[in-house]
């Protein structure tokens, strides 16, 4: 990916490979389509440090609307109704609790209520971090319980870059995760170029094991990278990534399950009533000789100090064991 | 204030019209063909008002009280009936009901059964008008005032106020949340909203909204000022809610008190050949409608 113009970091800023990612995706989409507009807490200013190129070239698209999640939600909602794509920074993935009504009551329900007109488009992002009780939560999985819903969480610069090209393009409401906390180092090079939309509801096959794989790895977000760091490469794996958690790839999934008869989510989300409880009840379902296991964060608020914090998500040690003990 | 005139009726013929297919819609409700509807009997006065002193262009948000919101915008009776009772010939394809229909031929554009949601989605839809369409259409937004205790009718003015949009607030005071009475809701006390505006420095406005006539010169005047200089507008209508908040639900009040309200009525000195013949019309209307 080529940025017309090199983003302004300041020294604390870490992790932008997917930042710079979604911001080209955004300012290619704002050239061919003159209502996409944002909108958002300090969306100037974020424009500013994150994507100098939509801040010289569209400006006037870029709105800063006060700390008000809740109602700036609905006030997209509203321009929306005019034609407006609105995309909404909502910041921190914390702060989307704040905006539950909006998002869940209004912007969810928007597209049914009106089946005589042409559905809307809005986008909300969001981001993960680790900070603390409060900031750094993954609320994603509420999201998919709720209809009318899109949620997306892109784990590589190039997914990232192509979905939201592809959620700008189509009707719909779309919550898009950041995932800050994947390292731009993890990220691999062939996993940075950024060139075309990718549909929403595909997983991407990291890798196929040969005939018959011993087991079929799912992931999301930063699991991927995880896993990859964790996992001897050598090893007869299916390893998809899901990219979309509402709509879910369930024909991959199911195709590779088949192949291996063994499934392991593994998230990077509270484990209890997440996306992985999901997918593992379906396949239990469904195919009842496939043995499912899930691997994920203990249900316990985040604590401020930082190195407690890897506490709450797998470990490359707990990946391995999973793995290879069935 | 007969004289006043919008299409083919005066406005004291609209309030009536309103009136009749509300009355009609409460007797399918008892005889349970209709769902739990809510109705704007006693506040007919400030939809006509204010909607005749629209352009057909300007813009209507409203809560879910909706019913003589859309009348009064011009949105055609039959679909909207098919609409509210359910049905797939409904404007929305039944797929609304009475709390979230829209119909944007007409500008009718939004209403919403959570209390407050109306403010932020009218701001932006004027945020819309404003900077994305660049017209000088004006949007109103009409909401209770027990919404002016809600988080969202506080956001949403706040960012009309800031960004300086073309929306004119229309709080209907019945002094009623519910049941429940302002002292349990509002530090202005009953008929006084227009306090709030001065938090956000917004034009604050007051007038009967038991008279159409009043509040027709009231919207107007009002329209002037956020059409000109692009600014909202708090304008309170005090009015009287005779029937029920819903039909499922109970109402505290004595009939005493009901009677005591209804001399404010805005239909109180219509000639009865008058309201005989428009609901004449109406009847022959439920019958269409019941039937397709």
């Amino acid at each position: 990916m080529q940025l017309l113009t090199t983003p302004k970091r300041e020294p604390w800023s870490r992790n932008h490979l997917l930042r710079d990612a979604i911001g080209q995706a955004i300012y290619d989409r704002m050239v061919s389509d003159p209502s996409v507009h944002l909108f958002g807490e300090g969306c100037h200013v974020k424009v500013h440090y994150d994507a100098p190129n939509i801040e010289r070239d569209f400006s006037d698209r870029v709105h800063t609307l006060p700390i008000s999640e809740d109602g700036n939600v609905n006030f997209a909602v509203g321009a929306s109704l005019l034609g407006v794509k609105p995309v909404v920074d909502v910041i921190t993935a914390d702060f989307l609790y704040r905006a539950m009504d909006s998002i869940c009551n209004t912007a969810a329900k928007m597209n049914f209520v009106r089946p005589d007109q042409p559905p809307g488009t809005i986008v909300i992002r969001a981001e993960f971090l680790t900070g603390g009780p409060t900031t750094g939560q993954r609320p994603e999985a509420l999201f998919t319980h709720i209809p009318g819903l899109n949620v997306v969480i892109p784990s590589t610069p190039r997914d990232a870059y192509g979905l939201m090209r592809t959620v700008l393009d189509t009707s719909g409401v779309t919550l898009f995760f950041e995932d800050r906390m994947i390292e731009d180092g993890l990220i691999e090079e062939h996993d940075r170029r950024c060139y075309a939309p990718i549909a929403i509801g595909y997983a991407h096959e990291r890798q196929y094991g040969d005939f018959q794989p011993d087991a079929t790895v799912l992931v999301y977000g930063l699991m991927r990278q995880v896993v990859e760091k964790a996992l001897d490469p050598m090893l007869n794996i299916d390893f998809l990534d899901l990219r979309t958690i509402y709509p879910i790839d369930w024909s991959q999934i199911k195709y590779s399950a088949q192949r291996s008869r063994k499934l392991l989510i593994i998230e990077p989300d509270v484990q209890y009533g997440g996306v992985g409880a999901e997918i593992a009840a379906t396949i239990a379902e469904e195919m009842p000789g496939v043995r499912v296991k899930r691997l994920g964060g203990m249900r316990a608020t985040i604590p401020a100090a930082m190195l407690r914090q890897g506490s709450r998500m797998p470990t490359e040690e707990e990946i391995r064991d999973a793995v290879t003990n069935w | 204030m007969t004289l006043l005139q919008t299409g083919k009726r005066t406005l004291t013929e609209q309030m009536l019209l309103i009136r009749a297919v509300e009355d009609h819609l409460q007797t399918l409700c008892l005889e349970g063909l209709a769902g739990d509807l809510h109705f704007s009997k006693g506040q007919e006065a400030i939809s006509v008002g204010v909607c005749a002193a629209l352009r057909e262009t300007d813009y209507v948000v409203t809560h879910h009280r909706s019913i003589a919101h859309a009348m009064a915008k011009g949105v055609p009776l039959e679909p909207l009936l098919a609409e509210i009772l359910g049905k797939a010939e409904g404007m929305n394809y039944g797929m609304a009901g009475e709390m979230h229909m829209s119909c944007p031929a007409k500008r009718f554009m939004f209403s919403w059964q959570l209390v407050g949601t109306c403010v932020p989605v009218a701001a932006g839809l004027a945020w819309a008008v404003k900077n994305y369409l660049k017209t000088d259409d004006v949007v109103v937004c009409f909401h209770g005032d027990a919404a002016t205790a809600n988080g969202q009718w506080h956001e949403g003015v706040n960012i009309a106020a800031v960004q300086q949009l073309p929306l004119l607030l229309v709080c209907e005071n019945n002094a009623m949340a519910g049941n429940v009475t302002p002292e349990y809701y509002s530090p202005f006390g009953p008929h006084m909203q227009t306090g709030r505006a001065a938090g956000y420095v917004i034009h604050p406005d007051s007038v009967d909204g038991n008279d159409v006539g009043a509040v027709y010169r009231a919207a107007t005047k009002n329209l002037e000022y956020v059409r000109k200089y692009h600014r909202p507008v708090l304008l309170e209508c005090s009015t009287t809610r005779l029937g029920r908040h819903k039909q499922g639900q109970g109402d505290l009040r004595s009939q005493d008190e009901i009677a005591e309200l209804a001399k404010r009525d805005p239909l109180k000195d219509v000639v009865p050949e008058e309201r005989e013949r428009i609901e004449a019309e109406v009847q022959e209307l439920f019958k269409r409608a019941l039937t397709c």
